[in-house]
């Protein structure tokens, strides 16, 4: 077990006006970019990024400092930093409370990161849902520019940075980087192809890094604490702490902060409280809706990138939804493969009609008119929209169908009757080609 | 130059060239919806979808560029498969409508499904419903629910017309294409859509149930609406012919050339063909007997106006005949004209050009003011040494007594006053041309021309580009090319005329004019010949539409 | 040429935020928040209106006021519940609080009500999973609903 270490964004939870800049001083905010401006080079924060292992919070894992190294130096466009406050992936809900009560932390992250690329405007792109969040993002920001800590020259350097809250409208694949992008640019949410990759084409063609909340927050503490201290918590190559959402049937739902690495088991009975009545557990999602569902046998995960990958799940953004015994698993994949219709932006053929015809399967089935090959169907649906899509929502909407099915098919076909609806026994008839 | 090898075959492209490119040039289709080489390219439809080797997902043949070295695979097991599950997602709501869609055996669905598909459905859900048979132009029929949201036709409206007409609004399944509300799809090039929509989403309300495509022939022509001389493709209706209402031209399509109209046609183009089968089509000699036009045939109707165009040189001189040619003839038809008036007759006026008293629309695209085909090569033809002014002023003043007129209606240039002033003092008029007209009436002897369809030759466009038209259908009744009419009076005159067929008449032309001294029909070829540039378009730049 | 404008102020807040972008098509989401702020919602007037101030065809405009789900392309009531459908308040039995919530309210989702005063919608997972099943009043979330809460809530709201 990784060692407990003090906690960095989470104590600010507790704290009265955490999210003012006097408070964050108090507690040593606005240390690390005042050091910097001063005394290291965009080169050194990189670097320090990189070997401390922070990796991409917001689902990806993508190791942040490599990203911020692909920003072409020689490039004489402007660079532009985009922060991902879109956070939309079901059961995710950390970057909320990084928002409230970690305001500046996450301003002096991007001031660091802006600093890192040659970065003198960042938009953070906020989900229109979080109005009360934004009203406080733009009600610090202006306190910032206030103290000379954004706008020209900040903190008495010659370094000028701006941030600019733009509001979201309701669309989950704004999460999406290239989506996000031409969100901000004014236009439908639709994924660009890859390349050219936002490090050398992002917004406005300019070259942009695009970093989650979480991941910009912890940047601060790396460069105070230094690298060596955030790699050492965590695992090997993922490094430091994280906020792990937890939701569902658990008796404390909440945001905890606790090393990568940490056991699944352990969140859930130790921090989480356990299962709400003392039932049994039956399923859990470690990363978000859009990742594959465990089983009671294999919550003694670790909780990072790397070893939920090796048992074919993943961290994402480690949004716990804790399901027991009570729970209807077909329900549940209805619920979310009803989200990635809602959420299908459209552009491609798998993902927007995929998601569609699966959402229908499953509340037939639901309604007591599934039939047998209905399973192979939704199997088929998911094996033919992931890996075939412009962008991870195709990926993300398969996963659950394909663990669902995989893990817990004695339900669904329990649900699928040999019967119809009329209470004839409808035969197989349709080919076994999947 | 980067080597690829795909499917086995190894060849050499330019940087830059994208998969799906250059397997086109190693004579390998890869199928598509979303691709077109006219337009941005999107990525969204996934059919051309392929396996890369090194690559660990498929990848997308039409955005992927060649690498050096790369080895593609467009038939693997998995592959086929993938590009099966394309089709079954895009079956799940597209409506089975077949037995009323215009685009029944033109259409991709059905094709790459009959090539790449072939899997029962397994759809038991209600499809989602979305607008149907919307007329959204005067030229274009939509059914969202038809639509494979591939967005051709919104890049269309973005890039090509710059129009904006189009959109895709809500999103997921829901997602519909449709005009802005309140507005229509009608640009001068709005038809385009309907081309380039692989499926029955957009249909021509013109050829709306016309003909199923299956009856259709095809022959490439030119599009005689102005002097741009787009490249057509003339459908017409000679397997069903009876159930076509006389319509035996169903439509006409755009043919890529590079070099003059690239995949594109203006609607004033592609629907001016309906004089081809009008009530108003000449299909007999006439002949003007008191207030009365009486059939004749062709062996008396040349042979009268010989005679009375002889009998008038020889009395007032050949001054005294006027020939009005137009530009909508072809060089073949301009050529014999020139020869039998000035040798036959020693004429010396020829008129050719009209200034239309309205002048023609154009923009920078396609649409020309000179709604001509062959302006440029009446005047390489050295055609024209007199206007039609002069003609008319003469005629009114009786220093001409036999007006010559070809296929022109003098009430586009002139009043009906001016007109009649000079008409009315001629001893002869003769019409020639395919249609009736207002001159038409007026004369004495009407000769029936073949349609553009119908006959073999060329067209010279604005930038002195020799294009051919091949003949689609037979000449209707008896109409006759005009250089074959003219062939027939030169006969009747003495004159040599070993010409038998449209070829013979361009050998000709080669020989007597030096800016053609370099062509023949074969050099012509499909795309013509710029005869600034001095080069021909080389059939590696015709991409598969 | 639209037959809306915005007011002076409103003209002020439009070139505020124009200036914080590089390109005059990025100010399109906050100018249509603006938009719906002014106009109440967005109509095809208003449409054709932002595509004048933007310089975009109005296609595009209404391209994105249909892409996303939170502007009002009709008129709302003056409270709109929006109350989330995601996992984890499905988990924690937030069907029965909609029907509940719809019931009260005798309305559907998408519906508002005769008297303009309230809208229904469901919504996707509105990020607030710790409090679930919740909802979202106009602007504020209200979470850990049960039906007493929600007949307290709709008792208060004026």
């Amino acid at each position: 077990m990784p060692a407990m270490a003090e906690k960095i964004i989470s104590p600010f939870f507790d704290i009265k006006n955490s999210h003012t800049i006097d408070v964050y001083e108090k507690h040593g905010g606005y240390q690390a970019i005042q050091d910097v401006l001063r005394n290291k080079t965009p080169q050194d924060v990189i670097d320090a990024v990189l070997q401390a292992n922070l990796r991409g919070l917001g689902g990806a894992g993508f190791p942040a400092g490599r990203k911020w190294s692909f920003i072409p130096k020689d490039s004489p466009k402007p660079k532009y930093l985009v922060v991902n406050a879109d956070e939309s992936e079901p059961g995710t809900f950390k970057d909320r409370y990084i928002m409230d009560n970690y305001t500046h932390g996450l301003f002096e992250g991007i001031m660091l990161a802006a600093y890192a690329i040659g970065c003198h405007k960042a938009f953070i792109y906020i989900r229109g849902e979080y109005i009360r969040q934004a009203e406080n993002l733009v009600e610090q920001r202006d306190a910032a520019r206030a103290r000379g800590y954004l706008g020209k020259g900040i903190f008495g350097t010659d370094y000028d940075l701006d941030i600019v809250v733009h509001r979201g409208a309701g669309a989950y694949i704004c999460g999406e980087e290239t989506a996000l992008l031409e969100s901000l640019e004014g236009k439908k949410g639709w994924p660009r192809m890859k390349p050219p990759f936002p490090a050398i084409e992002g917004a406005f063609k300019c070259p942009t890094i695009v970093n989650n909340v979480e991941t910009l927050s912890y940047v601060p503490s790396i460069m105070t604490k230094g690298p060596e201290w955030f790699a050492n918590i965590g695992s090997e190559r993922n490094g430091g702490m994280r906020l792990y959402s937890v939701s569902g049937l658990v008796k404390k739902p909440g945001v905890y902060e606790l090393p990568l690495g940490t056991p699944l088991r352990e969140i859930i009975y130790e921090h989480a409280g356990g299962l709400l009545d003392g039932r049994e557990l039956k399923a859990v999602i470690p990363g978000g809706s859009s990742s594959p569902i465990l089983t009671p046998d294999e919550i003694d995960v670790k909780m990072d990138y790397d070893s939920l990958a090796a048992i074919g799940s993943m961290l994402g953004s480690a949004g716990i939804i804790v399901m027991d015994e009570t729970v209807d698993i077909v329900r549940s994949l209805y619920v979310v493969t009803r989200f990635y219709h809602h959420e299908s932006c459209g552009q491609c053929t798998p993902c927007r009609e995929g998601t569609g015809w699966a959402e229908k399967i499953l509340k037939r089935i639901l309604d007591g008119d599934g039939v047998p090959q209905d399973i192979k169907t939704l199997e088929s649906i998911g094996n033919h929209i992931i890996g075939n899509t412009i962008c991870p929502l195709g990926d993300a909407a398969s996963m659950p169908l394909q663990s669902y099915l995989k893990k817990f098919r004695h339900e669904f076909e329990a649900r699928v009757a040999s019967k119809n609806g009329t209470g004839q026994v409808v035969e197989e008839t349709v080919e076994d080609w999947n | 130059m980067l080597k690829i090898t795909i499917d086995g075959i190894e060849i050499e492209v330019e940087k830059g060239t994208t998969v799906i490119q250059a397997a086109e040039q190693s004579g390998i289709e890869i199928p598509r919806y979303c691709y077109h080489p006219g337009l941005s390219i999107v990525g969204v439809c996934r059919i051309c979808l392929v396996e890369i080797e090194r690559m660990p997902k498929l990848q997308v043949a039409c955005y992927t560029p060649v690498g050096d070295g790369m080895v593609v695979h467009t038939n693997t097991p998995k592959v086929l498969r993938e590009r099966q599950a394309v089709l079954e997602f895009l079956l799940v709501n597209h409506p089975l409508d077949c037995p009323v869609c215009d685009q029944a055996g033109e259409c991709w669905l059905q094709n790459f499904y009959m090539q790449h598909g072939l899997h029962d459905s397994r759809m038991l859900e209600n499809k989602v419903k979305k607008h149907k048979a919307q007329a959204i132009g005067t030229n274009v029929m939509l059914d969202s629910e038809r639509c494979i949201l591939c967005s051709r036709c919104v890049r269309f409206c973005d890039e090509i017309s710059q129009t904006h007409e189009l959109g895709i609004f809500n999103r997921g399944d829901h997602a519909e294409l449709m005009p802005y509300p309140g507005t229509e799809l009608d640009n001068k090039y709005s038809a385009n859509t309907i081309d380039i929509c692989p499926v029955g989403a957009l249909t021509d309300r013109d050829f709306r149930f016309r003909t199923r495509v299956w009856y259709l022939s095809e022959t490439k022509s030119i599009c005689p609406g102005c002097s741009q001389g787009c490249n057509i493709y003339v459908h017409h209706n000679d397997k069903r012919d009876y159930k076509a209402d006389g319509i035996r031209v169903s439509r006409l399509k755009p043919r890529y050339n590079p070099d003059v109209n690239q995949w594109w046609l203006c609607d004033a183009g592609r629907y001016g063909f309906t004089s081809v089968d009008a009530a108003s089509r000449l299909q007999q000699p006439l002949r003007k007997g008191g207030d009365d036009l009486h059939e004749t045939t062709w062996q008396d109707a040349i042979q009268e106006v010989s005679t009375k165009m002889q009998t008038i040189v020889e009395t007032h001189g050949p001054e005294s005949i006027g020939v009005i040619l137009s530009p909508r003839m072809t060089n073949e038809g301009l050529f014999m004209a020139k020869r039998l008036f000035q040798d036959g007759f020693g004429v010396r006026r020829i008129a050719c050009h009209l200034s239309p008293l309205q002048p023609g629309d154009e923009d920078d695209f396609l649409v020309k003011a000179d709604k001509n085909p062959n302006t440029a090569g009446a005047n390489l033809l050295g055609i024209e040494n007199c206007s039609i002014t002069d003609l008319l002023d003469a005629a009114k003043n009786k220093r001409i007594r036999v007006l010559y007129i070809c296929e022109h209606d003098l009430e586009l240039g002139f009043s009906e006053d001016e007109i009649a002033a000079a008409l009315k003092e001629l001893e002869l008029i003769v019409f020639q041309g395919p249609n009736e007209n207002s001159v038409a009436r007026r004369a004495d002897y009407i000769l029936p021309a073949a349609a553009f369809v119908e006959k073999d030759g060329t067209f010279t466009n604005y930038a002195k580009r020799v294009q051919r038209i091949h003949q689609a259908v037979k000449p209707l009744g008896q109409a006759r090319p005009d250089w074959m009419i003219f062939r027939s009076f030169a006969r009747q005159l003495g004159l040599s005329s070993p010409f038998f067929d449209a070829g013979d008449v361009f050998a000709a032309i080669r020989e007597s004019i030096p800016a053609f001294r370099e062509l023949s029909y074969e050099k012509l070829g499909d795309f013509g010949v710029g005869l600034e540039q001095k080069k021909t378009v080389t059939e590696m730049e015709a991409s598969v539409v | 040429m639209s037959k809306v404008t915005f007011s002076p102020e409103a003209k002020n807040q439009f070139e505020e935020i124009l200036s914080r972008y590089p390109e005059k098509r990025a100010a399109m989401l906050p100018t249509l928040y603006l938009a719906e702020k002014e106009f109440g919602y967005i109509s095809p007037e208003v449409e054709v209106y932002i595509g004048e101030l933007l310089e975009v065809p109005p296609v595009k405009v209404r391209e994105v006021l249909t892409f996303y789900t939170l502007f009002a392309s009709k008129p709302r009531g003056k409270y709109h519940f929006q109350i989330c459908r995601g996992l984890s308040c499905d988990l924690r039995g937030c069907t029965k609080i909609i029907e509940h919530l719809a019931g009260k309210l005798d309305l559907k989702s998408e519906e508002t009500s005769t008297d303009m005063k309230y809208t229904l919608t469901e919504v996707e997972c509105l990020g607030a999973c710790e409090t679930a099943p919740m909802m979202q009043v106009n602007e504020d979330y209200q979470g850990h609903l049960t039906p007493v809460k929600i007949d307290k809530m709709l008792k208060d709201l004026k």
